[in-house]
């Protein structure tokens, strides 16, 4: 089986830096290759599977640009895979009812 | 809700919200079957099918990417809440963002919504059901003779910028890809290529008074506008997508290629996209970043730049005005409780739109009238 894999924020204050952090690193991004602006900093999630992850964090060392793993997004799917039901809630026809409360 | 929904139950539920509100629903049949051989369907929240063509409209998609399954519960929730508020007569609450009964009546009786929960039931399913692919993101396009590679990105594949190797330079570092064992960003074989592709674009043909579209994803979180291309300009409006004098140069941050967005757009996108995340954030006490899509690389083929550039390559088709939300923290929950969180929170930030959808309307419906009114318009009618 593949290695797992997980989702790493990367944090700057400078978009440059991040740029160069991920200029030529072994990772795959989201849907699509945004920084979101929080606070003073940009936030950028990649993707990469566990075996990649120390050697991103060693060799791609770029002064201002921190480096947090998230979550093991394999491990969290399958544990939901198990919650998938076979069956069909609506297969009665019955409505589904949101969560939003009506008042 | 009972997070989450397989693909049998989307489906279901949305042929059950069309039967339990006949008045102001319509279960729409896409045209274009899956590589699996699925129909997939479209939930219509609006006025009668008589006047649905000429019915300012907000389409909104989930489960463009397979491995996203809030997005496709949350719109069966959204579409679940707001009919089940509008035929008791009652407001909406997600949170401390409250929807009046006025405004959920007038949304679902003056303006229509049409959701497209699960465009991408096939990889939705293989998601769900493999172990090993839990992560998996494209269709399930049949691999290429000769590769085992299956699969597209629905999200590449559209006719925005698609053939990414013309339009952009070099060194844009474009999100896109023509490798077809590319995991993530493979563009397809041609532009539109994907029934789930066509499917979309079927919908955007169908309702030619859409004034707002939406894809939902998961997870940045994020609100974020066109263009993807490169950064926004407003000034200039010969530097855009379909010069091909700039083929080649797009893409590269801090040259000279801007892409132009008129002005009064950017301000709409930038007040609406507001809205959106006020709403966000009254559901649920945070609200989400709000932004141009573009800012490390550019993306060629996304649904929301389609659906924006279209009124620009064909002036007789009407203006749509684009979002993609990234929703939620993480890609996948890890508790009940957290999905049912971003669920509220999506929620809210779609009736928003919505919400201000009708404004619009009913704005320019006074706008008209007004107009209508002044002495030159009697002389000349």
């Amino acid at each position: 089986m593949a290695d797992d894999i997980h989702r790493i924020e990367l944090r700057s204050s400078n978009l440059d830096d991040l740029r160069s952090y991920l200029d030529g690193a072994a990772v795959t991004f989201g849907c699509r290759p945004v920084a979101r602006q929080e606070g003073v900093e940009y936030v950028v999630n990649v993707y990469a599977p566990v075996g990649d992850i120390e050697r991103l964090r060693f060799a791609r060392n770029v002064p201002g640009v921190t480096m947090n793993v998230l979550e093991n997004t394999s491990e969290i799917g399958r544990t939901w895979q198990r919650r998938v039901r076979t069956g069909n809630l609506f297969a009665n026809r019955t409505a589904p009812t949101g969560l939003g409360i009506k008042e | 809700m009972t997070y989450p929904f397989n693909v049998d139950e989307i489906e279901a539920a949305l042929d059950s919200l069309a039967l339990s509100h006949p008045a102001v629903t319509e279960l729409i049949t896409l045209p274009h079957a899956t590589w699996e051989g699925r129909a997939s369907h479209a939930l219509r929240i609006g006025s009668p099918s008589a006047s649905s063509r000429d019915t300012d409209t907000v389409i909104v998609l989930g489960g463009v990417h397979a491995r996203e399954w809030v997005p496709p519960d949350a719109l069966v929730n959204l579409a679940a809440d707001l009919l089940e508020a509008h035929s008791r007569g009652t407001g909406l609450r997600y949170g401390s963002q409250y929807f009046t009964a006025q405004q959920i009546r007038s949304v679902v009786e003056e303006v229509q919504l049409v959701l497209f929960p699960c465009v991408n039931p096939d990889g939705r399913h293989h998601s769900q059901t493999v172990e090993q692919d839990t992560n998996w993101r494209k269709n399930r396009r049949p691999a290429p003779h000769g590769s085992a590679c299956v699969g597209v990105d629905i999200n590449r594949n559209f006719d925005a910028l698609w053939d990414f190797r013309r339009h952009f330079a070099d060194d844009s570092k474009v999100s896109a890809s023509d490798d077809p064992c590319d995991p993530e960003v493979y563009v397809g074989p041609a532009a539109a290529s994907e029934p789930e592709t066509r499917n979309v674009v079927w919908l955007l043909d169908r309702y030619p008074h859409t004034r707002w579209f939406l894809d939902l994803h998961s997870a940045v979180p994020g609100i974020f506008f066109t263009w993807g291309f490169d950064v926004n300009q407003t000034t200039d409006p010969t530097m855009n997508f379909h010069n091909p004098v700039f083929d080649g140069q797009r893409g590269v941050k801090g040259d000279r290629y801007r892409e132009f967005i008129p002005p009064e757009d950017f301000h709409s996108l930038q007040r609406v996209g507001t809205r959106i995340n006020d709403a966000v954030a009254a559901a649920s006490g945070t609200g989400y970043a709000l932004q141009q899509s573009y800012s490390l690389y550019p993306t060629s083929g996304c649904s929301d730049d389609f659906a924006y550039s279209r009124h620009f390559a064909r002036p007789d088709q009407g203006k749509i005005l684009s979002f993609t939300i990234e929703c939620g923290k993480l890609q996948q929950p890890e508790t009940l409780e957290e999905a049912e969180g971003v669920i509220r929170e999506v929620c809210a930030g779609l009736i928003a739109l919505c919400v201000a959808a009708q404004e619009e309307r009913s704005e320019r419906a006074r706008d008209d009238v007004a107009a209508a009114r002044k002495p030159d318009a009697m002389v000349t009618s």
